[in-house]
């Protein structure tokens, strides 16, 4: 980290020669990565237990670890500081986490009713809703060119499809409760709306020049205070809730560990969100079902009773996705959309009396306090250390999980997991110090 | 005159497209249960 002395010239911070679009591309193909293997320590839970609990695991462990490995990269105090200079974002980062508590416990209905064939590809719209949003408010995509506009409608259209056929392909093996398909369709295309809905609250946090950090931070707090109500509701009390809890000890860790991939892939989504606009970072983060189905695929070993039909549509699917997020990575925003952008930005610090230079600087990757020594505090590693301590606690407490995995698949898949995460990691700090 | 913070936040259409679509979803929650 570099020991600047005095602030520098806002515009003269260029760190590395990767384009934002390139960055922001890599960082939503990273999040997919991550976001997708979060999805894997969940599977290690047998049968027994409440989904509102497994999904309140998760929602528990990606607020234990927000305060260990992201607490490393920006300190608190930074966060605090970020926070003073746009308090206003803090009702948008805790409105986000309550729509994506929502949402979350919707999409379980919607499994629960039509089976995650038909419910996934329905909440997968979200990248359509996003994009909607995205153009409507933020003036993403406005001013570019037809060929632009193709390749993104073209591309989110096409993972959502992918998404489809691939859910089609893997019910042969996971088949819901039948009935009641009405309100499960319902809960999966409510679920659908509120996390698009949800990335107005990112695009209006990083067009403002708020930290990802700092808005996972706030965020963290409106998703575990949303799910802990939805969860007490559903499961009749506080009191119900703490004794599932309870029950559910020793299976917690795996929940907790999927909350920690979860809340790496949620960054990444976020600097995506920031560089290239929730209409392109979205639906190149929603192909992290790629990574669901290779983990279940490939290690889990799933789908080995699959036939061939089953296996070529899985192909076909993942095709069709790996098509829609090349031709997204190649819209690069032309200069006449970056405009309108910037406009959406102006009207921010109009709005809000920020400074629109400063604001401009960080929004471009440029923080001019990003190259400033962060003063650490002693309480963060307090933190850090209570944060780890719990995910070892829980760890030591496990009961072994009677699931035959594939061991090589999996040393493959982690690797393939932690490539990105470094190789993305140094994008970021090169580029923009996580800025 | 500037106005306040409180004031620009609760005119924000930002505000309320999310708090219409959480309140909806809530509601559709309550109503699935």
């Amino acid at each position: 980290m570099s020991d600047a002395t005095a602030p520098a010239p806002v515009r003269s911070i260029i760190r590395s020669g990767i384009s934002l679009h390139k960055l922001g591309v890599f960082c939503g193909l990273s999040a997919a990565v991550w976001l997708g293997s979060a999805e894997a320590p969940t599977k290690l839970v047998t049968v027994g237990f409440s989904p509102f609990i497994l999904s309140m695991g998760m929602v528990m462990g990606a607020f234990v670890a927000r305060w260990t490995a992201p607490t490393l990269l920006k300190g608190t105090g930074f966060v605090f500081s970020d926070l003073r200079q746009k308090p206003h974002l803090i009702v948008w980062a805790l409105l986000a986490g309550m729509l994506w508590a929502v949402a979350n416990t919707l999409t379980i209905f919607g499994v629960r009713n039509v089976g995650l064939a038909i419910a996934f590809p329905l909440w997968n719209t979200n990248s359509l809703v996003g994009l909607f949003w995205g153009c409507l408010l933020f003036k993403e995509l406005r001013g570019s060119r037809t060929k632009d506009w193709g390749k993104v409608i073209g591309g989110a259209a096409a993972i959502v499809f992918g998404a489809a056929v691939l859910a089609v392909a893997t019910a042969q093996q996971n088949a819901g409760t039948p009935g009641r398909a009405a309100i499960g369709i319902i809960a999966a295309l409510g679920a659908g709306v509120l996390l698009g809905t949800m990335y107005i609250p990112y695009r209006k946090a990083y067009i403002s020049g708020m930290n990802p950090l700092s808005f996972v931070t706030i965020f963290t707090f409106g998703e575990l205070g949303t799910v802990s109500l939805l969860t007490a509701i559903n499961l009749g009390g506080v009191s119900p809730l703490v004794a599932e809890l309870h029950r559910a000890r020793p299976m917690l860790f795996w929940p907790f560990v999927g909350g920690f991939c979860w809340v790496i892939g949620d960054l990444f989504q976020q600097y995506a969100a920031k560089y290239i606009g929730i209409g392109r970072g979205i639906p190149l983060s929603n192909t992290n079902q790629l990574w669901g189905l290779a983990w279940g695929a490939l290690v889990f070993g799933e789908f080995l009773g699959l036939t061939t039909g089953g296996r070529l549509l899985i192909l076909a699917g993942s095709s069709i996705m790996i098509a829609g997020a090349v031709s997204i990575s190649m819209a690069e925003p032309a200069p006449s959309e970056m405009e309108h952008w910037h406009a959406a930005m102006h009207r921010e610090c109009d709005r809000y009396g920020m400074d629109t230079a400063n604001v401009a600087a960080v929004v471009a990757g440029n923080d001019p306090l990003a190259d400033h020594k962060l003063q650490r505090r002693w309480w963060e590693v307090v933190i850090m250390l209570a944060a780890a301590g719990i995910f070892v606690w829980l760890a030591v407490g496990t009961r072994a999980q009677h699931i035959s995995v594939s061991l090589p698949w999996m040393v493959v898949l982690i690797a393939g997991t932690i490539i990105p995460l470094g190789l993305c990691g140094t994008l970021l700090w090169r580029r923009t110090r996580f800025s | 005159m500037k106005r306040s913070s409180l004031y620009c936040i609760l005119t924000d259409v930002h505000l309320w497209v999310p708090v219409v679509v959480l309140v909806l979803g809530i509601t559709l929650l309550m109503m699935l249960r």
